[in-house]
């Protein structure tokens, strides 16, 4: 048939490959194909060699960009178009690319023909009945109706190769596997490759089917639900009913109604409520959008409570509640008579300052009640996160507004009492710095325009009456202390104690435990037993607890049977609760010289603490323990230095001040700092070196100058408590802390004698009367 | 355009009956029978006499050969093509049996005509 004797035109092929048999319609467009597919129409017998190309891009392929194995082809039909030519080729059988004759203007080549190969045997026929199985598979994958009729096609094909070639043009190979096709040089090899791509494709076509399944399982039960839901609307329709989505909306758009919102308010929330009518339940905006607008209707945007403003009944109030405290109910006397003044006047944002147990937080309470407003509590002890202050934006999920609004909510009002607890236990990492918040919240400039993070609205904070309760300044920022008015409300006397238990901790720990005071009385001197024997704090909060156990041991003795008054006395105290915890042993008996008592505040009270020093004869240098900390070693050094220099003055032995000195600060376990044990210091030094005992009864607290001066310190009413506690005499203070015994109890200044010093050679006097007589004044 | 595709897709499709029979066309063929004799009726318009073989196997009578085109025109280029070139070939079996028959041919107005006559 075709003359291979003479070159015939090639017909380079773009993404697919023409099998022997195989009909193939192509689109010829390049000016070079057309060139080729022209010659070969103006042919006799219309032949042309059909090659695939290597790579598609190619524009102008010659033969080194074909592959080397084509098919001889007829060209069947043609009609023009335009700049193309479509046609009909049919593959006619294989044949191999010889050499380039042209390539303009179109390729032609001498090409030799593969002969059909003709191996056949047992495993041949093993395999093309393997193909034809999985074949069936496929085609019943692709399309179960045209699965008989393509399968009788197939069938038609006589030959095994040609099935072949048949199978490859209906799964979508690769064209470099459908050439590994056309080029196998045996049948076995054709079948084997051919056994390879159907296994594939099957696979293929598995997963396929799975994912489809799985996916149309998916939508189906999405779409069962939204008929089932729009049934259910329409159910709920036809009963007149409202489905719960609008329900939730109507209930809320009659809260906005009722809750009486400011104006730009209002409109924000009905924004969001339109929002809210357009979504549907499911959306996880919805539930938000929802506890957001619940929260908006439930503040206190317009509602207050109206001031109780009689002055003496707000007096007899706090004085129910509280012992002593002067100074802070005075403050709220004053604040009180502003506001029958003013009654726009800022409420004031007030911080209680003061050791455990004397009565701060319940001061707030009793504040709220006594300007009749709504009193709420918020413990900001350990608290770190700002947001927990100033709320989450309600992007994220479980957005919350902040603890503020949090407590305006439960309110109800915007003129509580809002107790800021612990303000000085405020944490602070990387998390943001909630005091930081707080500046904004504690800044009556600023609060009337507050802006949670949740809420996004400004609020109106001004006419909230903030207390902040605190142990201790120090561990708050200067900022923010700036902002509020510090009340200081100090420990307790013992004689304050003493009339706190008659008064208050006695009756409600007799209520606590069911006894009224004709079953029980204490005698004042077991009273005075409990306070100074068995408790040791500023507060009051142990006391209560011990006074409680007596109670309790009390009521035993009452439900075992006894009907008749129990009365105890200072002597039966022991045997309920054991032996004395705290004795006045602070006083030393005996005084050595070096020994000298000094006082200390803790934030729990003041201490009495006692200096000792020593020489050391072999060494020169200054010891110092006791957990001592920099300035109080600063403080020691000063004093030694100061000593040493005025031997003269004071008539100090000179061989003494040669020798070192170890000074000892017990308790050792407990660290000490600052400056006040100055005196104290300077005071043991001076009676180690001049070998002179100081007055045992006799307590100090002083900063001291290298000059000799004495300077003022803090803390002076715990410390003389202390001091009067421990059993002193005689107390000497720094000249400018004269003014701070106002603040004592009278019955303790009564019972002391002060001395107030402007120089350490006062206080030497004083304290070492033996010393120097020349001193004495 | 997109006709010409539909067209040439359809008459793609009408042969794809029997796509990989064979690699060559085939040529429509009628039969008559007539009271002792039966007429076979090629349709081979075109083909060159000397590329026409015409063979009998048992029952089935098979005619194969080749269509070449030819030039009438100068410069001729083709426009449009339908008709098959090339080899061809197309079998037709009949209740007979061919080897003890009778058979003439004549080829009339493009038509290729067997007649068969069997003997027994």
């Amino acid at each position: 048939m075709a003359d291979y004797t003479k070159p015939l035109p090639v017909l380079p092929l773009k993404t697919s490959v023409l099998f022997p048999h195989q009909m193939l319609p192509l689109v010829v467009g390049r000016p070079n194909s057309i060139a080729a597919v022209e010659a070969a129409l103006a042919t006799e017998d219309k032949t042309v060699a059909i090659f695939s190309q290597l790579q598609d891009e190619t524009e102008d392929p010659r033969g080194e960009d074909l592959f080397t194995v084509g098919t001889l082809a007829v060209i069947r039909k043609m009609v023009r178009n335009d700049e193309m030519i479509q046609i009909v080729v049919q593959g006619i059988e294989r044949v191999r690319w010889q050499e380039e004759v042209t390539a303009t203007p179109y390729l032609t080549a001498l090409v030799n023909p593969i002969p059909t190969p003709e191996d056949w045997d047992t495993n041949e026929e093993a395999l093309h009945r393997e193909i034809l199985t999985i074949a069936s598979q496929i085609l019943s994958h692709i399309n179960p109706q045209a699965q008989s009729a393509l399968q009788q096609m197939i069938g038609q094909v006589e030959s095994p190769i040609h099935q072949v070639y048949v199978l490859s043009s209906l799964i979508s190979l690769k064209i470099e596997d459908e050439q590994r096709l056309l080029a196998a040089a045996t049948q076995h090899e054709a079948l084997e490759l051919m056994h390879e791509f159907l296994v594939h494709e099957l696979r293929v076509l598995e997963v396929r089917k799975k994912i489809s399944e799985q996916a149309q399982s998916e939508l189906s039960r999405e779409q069962r639900d939204y008929v089932l839901r729009k049934q259910l609307r329409a159910i709920q329709a036809e009963l007149g009913e409202e489905n719960p989505e609008q329900a939730d909306v109507a209930e809320l758009r009659r809260r906005v109604e009722e809750a009486d919102l400011p104006e730009s308010i209002r409109k924000e929330v009905d924004r969001e409520l339109a929002r809210m009518e357009r979504l549907p339940s499911a959306a996880p905006d919805y539930q938000i959008t929802r506890s957001y607008l619940e929260l908006v209707v439930e503040l206190p945007w317009k509602r207050t409570t109206s001031d109780q403003l009689d002055l003496l009944h707000a007096r007899d109030i706090l004085d129910r509640d509280h012992f002593g405290l002067e100074k802070v109910k005075a403050r709220i006397i004053e604040h009180l008579a502003v506001m029958k003044l003013n009654a726009s006047a800022r409420s004031p944002i007030l911080c209680f300052v003061g050791p455990p147990g004397v009565g701060k937080t319940s001061l707030g309470k009793s504040i709220a009640a006594a300007l009749g407003r709504e009193f709420v509590r918020e413990s900001l002890g350990g608290l770190s996160d700002e947001a927990e202050l100033r709320g989450h934006r309600r992007t994220y999920i479980g957005a919350m507004p902040g603890r503020i609004i949090q407590a305006m909510r439960r309110a109800g009002v915007r003129n509580p009492v809002i107790m800021l607890d612990e303000i000085d236990k405020l944490g602070r990492d990387f998390r943001g710095d909630p005091a930081a918040a707080l500046l904004e919240i504690l800044d009556p400039a600023q609060n009337n325009q507050f802006r949670d993070n949740y809420l996004n609205l400004p609020f109106d904070l001004s006419q909230v009456f903030f207390i902040a309760t605190a142990n201790t300044l120090d561990t708050i920022p200067r900022p923010l202390l700036d902002r509020i008015e510090v009340l200081e409300v100090t420990g307790y006397s013992d004689d304050e104690k003493f009339r706190i238990a008659r008064q208050y901790l006695l009756p409600r720990q007799l209520l606590d435990v069911g006894l009224t005071s004709e079953q029980l009385a204490l005698t004042d001197a077991a009273l005075m037993k409990l306070i100074r024997g068995y408790t040791r704090e500023s507060g009051v909060r142990s006391l209560e607890r011990t006074i409680g156990s007596v109670c309790r041991k009390a009521a035993t003795a009452f439900a075992s049977g006894r009907t008749d008054t129990l009365t105890i006395d200072a002597a039966d105290i022991e045997p309920m609760l054991g032996h004395e915890r705290y004795r006045l042993q602070d006083l030393r008996k005996k005084i050595e010289p070096g020994v000298a008592a000094g006082l200390a505040w803790t934030p729990v009270g003041g201490e009495v603490l006692y200096v000792e020093a020593v020489l050391l004869p072999e060494s020169k240098e200054l010891a110092l323990t006791g957990q001592l900390g920099d300035v109080m070693k600063e403080s020691a050094r000063t004093a030694q230095s100061f000593v040493r220099s005025r031997w003269a003055e004071l008539s100090l032995e000179k061989q003494a001040l040669q020798c070192g000195v170890h000074i000892h600060v017990p308790a050792g376990a407990t660290p000490k700092d600052g400056p006040s044990a100055g005196v104290t210091m300077a005071t043991a030094l001076a009676s180690l070196y001049s070998h002179q005992p100081v007055r045992r009864d006799v307590a100090m607290t002083g900063e001291i100058t290298l000059s000799g001066l004495v300077l003022p310190v803090g803390g002076i009413r715990e410390k003389v408590l202390a001091a009067h506690r421990a059993g002193m005499k005689l107390i000497i203070l720094p000249k400018a802390n004269e003014p701070d015994l106002d603040e004592l109890p009278e019955g303790v200044r009564d019972e002391l004698q002060f001395v107030f010093a402007e120089n350490v050679e006062e206080v030497v006097a004083a304290a070492i009367p033996t010393l120097t007589p020349h001193l004495q004044p | 355009m997109k006709h010409e595709v539909r067209r040439i897709l359809q008459s793609f499709f009408n042969e794809a009956t029997e796509p990989y029979g064979a690699t060559c066309w085939c040529p429509s063929a009628d039969i008559y029978r007539a009271q002792t004799r039966w007429l076979v009726k090629f349709d081979l318009a075109g083909v060159r006499p000397e590329d026409l073989q015409l063979r009998t196997e048992g029952r089935r009578l098979v005619v194969s050969g080749v269509r070449r085109d030819f030039a009438i025109l100068e410069q001729q280029q083709a426009y449009s093509m339908e008709i098959s070139y090339n080899r061809f070939e197309r079998a037709v079996e009949l209740p007979l049996d061919l080897a003890s028959a009778q058979i003439e041919t004549d080829y009339r107005d493009g038509m290729l005509l067997v007649v068969i006559t069997p003997t027994a």
